[in-house]
């Protein structure tokens, strides 16, 4: 079929009114930000947003008081990962109440979608996240974070530590009553096994 | 034959079998700790109790034989309650330090915990009977706080290696499993006690910490340690294999395995892996691609012509084998496999669990596919003699054999096909980088003529490849291609020319081998 050209009459009649109305508009946003200081923008390196205390920044592995790794190398986080980007070797400590810790944990911080399950996975704590967005480097390896980088986070101290479940749950509430409803209305009790039901 | 209802679901046993075996027949797992396939009963844990009809109290199922018209119920309320209770004891004094144990994944207390127990601990962890931790006995960690004191280890000591270095130390909630004064095991099959032990009490000193088990992807295969071809799994992950797991076999190998078979894990990945062709120039060692090493070896042997020799190997797979006497035939030239007699040890035991004096995996295959055809006496002498013009190794063992040595010296053409860096290999004039077990396809024939499927797990490192596809090479570059293309199609080949082997194919052969009529063979 060949094509059709169709002429269509929008009926807008060519004026410079309404460019005149858009330029007032800009003048007045310009004063504004002129006298008023009312911009919506930052100055972002040297001005930095507020950040929520629940932002999902690049990780911190926490520190015992001794200054190792709190991490026991369970492999939780790397199980859960959704972007398979952590990468763990352990080996074993002196004491025999903890026996592993890890030797070796990578990130890699191009991989990573920072969707935060390694925090809700880890059973000691031992990785948080930090409300650092602010990611540069020259090469791929240069993001592959190492354990020692991940544990000495200078940034955290000014700007406080960001998603970490057990400090701020503020899932917490609801999930007890959800557990409540459950209990009261339909005479489920989680934990119990099926048949003993 | 008594016949009972296990489930609701009728079934006909054998007289004398045991609920627990009539139920797994079935397809039904019921929940245990100390019941083991290849050890007796104790019936201790208490953890398999099911309700049997017309019987006033719960009976153990490892323990109760199945009577004509039993009515047996594994899942009913009574027994689920039972199963709940047992488990919610045993996790009594137990550490939950499941993110720094081994077992975690494939532990029976983790995996029934989710299955019938789901319960909150009425015991706070600071309360817990405190035991004692990392105790170092040689292979073998112990932790005697993850202990379920289910004895397995024990018997497996007194029944299997009959070597009772373990034993149960005080009483009540204070027992503890333990050694004599901490002793090492010193025997060859430690290893089999952390896979005995249901939980992470009994761990591999050599797995430790190595990597948690759900990343692990098992690959049924046959152990390559020696001629009794046990059934392991190959655990791999990411293209590296990670350990042997025995494969329960009751005609081979139960469920057992020895640590030196254990141990040859470490080979596959090992840094001398050989992962280019190579051949020796003027100056030296140099790379060559693979086809064009093909096509190297062809002109010698079309050279040499009748004035070859070939030494087949009895670590590669029948399959293997099979190309590689294809090869033989093809140019005509002497054929053997025997370096150093092992096929007279095929069925010399080493002791009285598993290992034979025979190292090889398939000496018996080499025997049966008719690879010691020529004599190495007489491919020596005619090396020797100078007569010789081209030789080609399947296997390196003639280059590590000091007799051979002068004799190859003087033949001017050795290509050898091989899967580790050695010194020795200097003697050869040519090598090809060849893929060990774990990267083929095949099957081994054990000392009990015993026809077993190996399975590759991932692929082999660099241009390796494995020694049947090697073979296949030289025969397209000679003309005379195989017909076959892969180890199935030549197992299929070799069943048609070799006795007893009629009619057998990959799947024929099974998960458990396929037994040939045993004949003593020279």
């Amino acid at each position: 079929m060949a094509a059709r050209i169709v002429t269509v009459n929008r009926n807008v009649k060519q004026s410079f009114v309404p460019i005149l109305i858009g330029m007032l508009s800009t003048l007045k946003y310009m004063l504004r930000t002129l006298f008023k200081r009312e911009a919506a923008t930052i100055q972002f390196p040297e001005e930095k947003r507020n950040i929520s205390k629940r932002y999902r920044g690049i990780h911190i592995l926490t520190a015992r008081e001794d200054g190792t790794p709190k991490c026991v190398a369970c492999y939780m986080c790397a199980t859960v990962c959704p972007a398979e980007c952590i990468y763990i070797e352990s080996g074993e400590r002196p004491e025999k109440q903890i026996e592993k810790y890890c030797t070796r944990f990578e990130i890699d911080l191009l991989r990573c979608v920072y969707c935060g399950f390694c925090v809700d996975a880890c059973p000691e704590e031992a990785i948080i996240m930090s409300r650092e967005n602010d990611l540069v480097g020259t090469s791929r390896a240069e993001m592959i974070i190492d354990r020692d980088r991940l544990m000495a986070r200078g940034k955290v101290a000014e700007q406080g530590p960001g998603y970490r479940p057990s400090e701020h749950d503020v899932r917490r509430p609801v999930r007890i009553a959800a557990l409540e409803r459950l209990k009261t209305e339909h005479g489920i009790v989680p934990g119990m096994p099926e048949r003993a039901r | 034959m008594p016949k009972c209802t296990i489930d609701g679901r009728e079934v006909e046993v054998a007289p004398g079998t045991t609920v627990i075996k009539a139920a797994l027949q079935m397809g039904i797992h019921i929940p245990h700790f100390c019941w083991h396939p290849d050890l007796s009963v104790d019936g201790n844990c208490r953890m398999c109790l099911v309700e049997v009809e017309k019987m006033p109290k719960l009976q153990i199922a490892c323990n109760t034989v199945i009577t004509d018209g039993m009515v047996v119920r594994t899942e009913s309320e009574k027994a689920a309650e039972a199963h709940r209770t047992t488990l919610e004891f045993l996790l009594l004094n137990h550490p939950i330090d499941c993110p720094v144990c081994d077992q975690a994944g494939e532990c029976y207390l983790q995996d029934q915990y989710m299955d019938h127990g789901l319960h909150d601990s009425k015991v706070e962890i600071e309360e817990k009977v405190k035991k004692r931790k990392v105790v170092d006995l040689g292979p073998i960690v112990l932790d005697a706080e993850r202990c379920v004191l289910c004895s397995r280890c024990l018997r497996y000591e007194k029944e299997v290696t009959g070597t009772n270095s373990l034993e149960f130390q005080n009483r009540g909630d204070h027992t503890q499993i333990g050694s004599f004064q901490n002793r090492p095991i010193a025997h060859a099959y430690a290893g089999n006690l952390a896979d005995v032990c249901p939980v992470g009490a009994l761990l591999s000193r050599d797995f430790r910490f190595k990597m948690r088990v759900w990343f692990l992807e098992p690959t049924e295969s046959v152990c390559p340690g020696c001629s009794t071809g046990c059934n392991v799994y190959l655990d791999h992950r990411d293209g590296e294999l990670q350990r042997f797991r025995p494969r329960r076999n009751p005609d081979v190998n139960k469920s057992w395995l020895c640590d030196p078979g254990r141990s040859l894990y470490n080979e596959v990945g090992s840094s001398a892996r050989l992962t280019g062709a190579r051949i020796k120039a003027a100056s030296g060692w140099e790379g060559i691609a693979t086809d064009e090493a093909f096509a190297v070896i062809a002109e010698k042997l079309r050279y040499a012509g009748k004035d070859a020799a070939f030494l087949a190997t009895p670590l590669a797979t029948n399959e293997e084998l099979y190309a590689f006497r294809a090869l033989a035939d093809a140019t005509g030239g002497l054929l053997d496999f025997r370096v150093g007699d092992p096929q007279k040890r095929v069925r010399e035991k080493l002791d009285e669990i598993l290992q034979h004096t025979d190292r090889n995996p398939n000496t018996q295959g080499c025997l049966d596919l008719g690879m010691g055809r020529s004599g190495v006496d007489t491919i020596l002498k005619a090396c020797a003699a100078g007569s010789l013009k081209a030789l080609v190794l399947q296997g390196p063992e003639l280059l590590r054999a000091p007799e051979a040595r002068d004799a190859i010296a003087k033949v001017p053409f050795v290509a050898v096909m091989a899967t580790h860096e050695e010194p020795l290999l200097e003697r050869a004039q040519m090598v090809l980088p060849a893929a060990m077990w774990a990267e083929t396809d095949g099957t081994f024939t054990n000392f009990q003529r015993r026809v077993q499927r190996i399975r590759r797990a991932f692929a082999a490192p660099g241009l390796a490849r494995t020694r049947f596809e090697l073979a296949a090479g030289i025969l397209k570059q000679l003309g005379k291609p195989l017909a076959a293309t892969s180890a199935r199609e030549l197992f299929v080949e070799l069943a048609k020319t070799t006795p007893d082997y009629a009619g057998l194919d990959h799947r024929g052969v099974g998960p458990m081998g396929k037994p040939l009529p045993l004949q003593e063979s020279a």
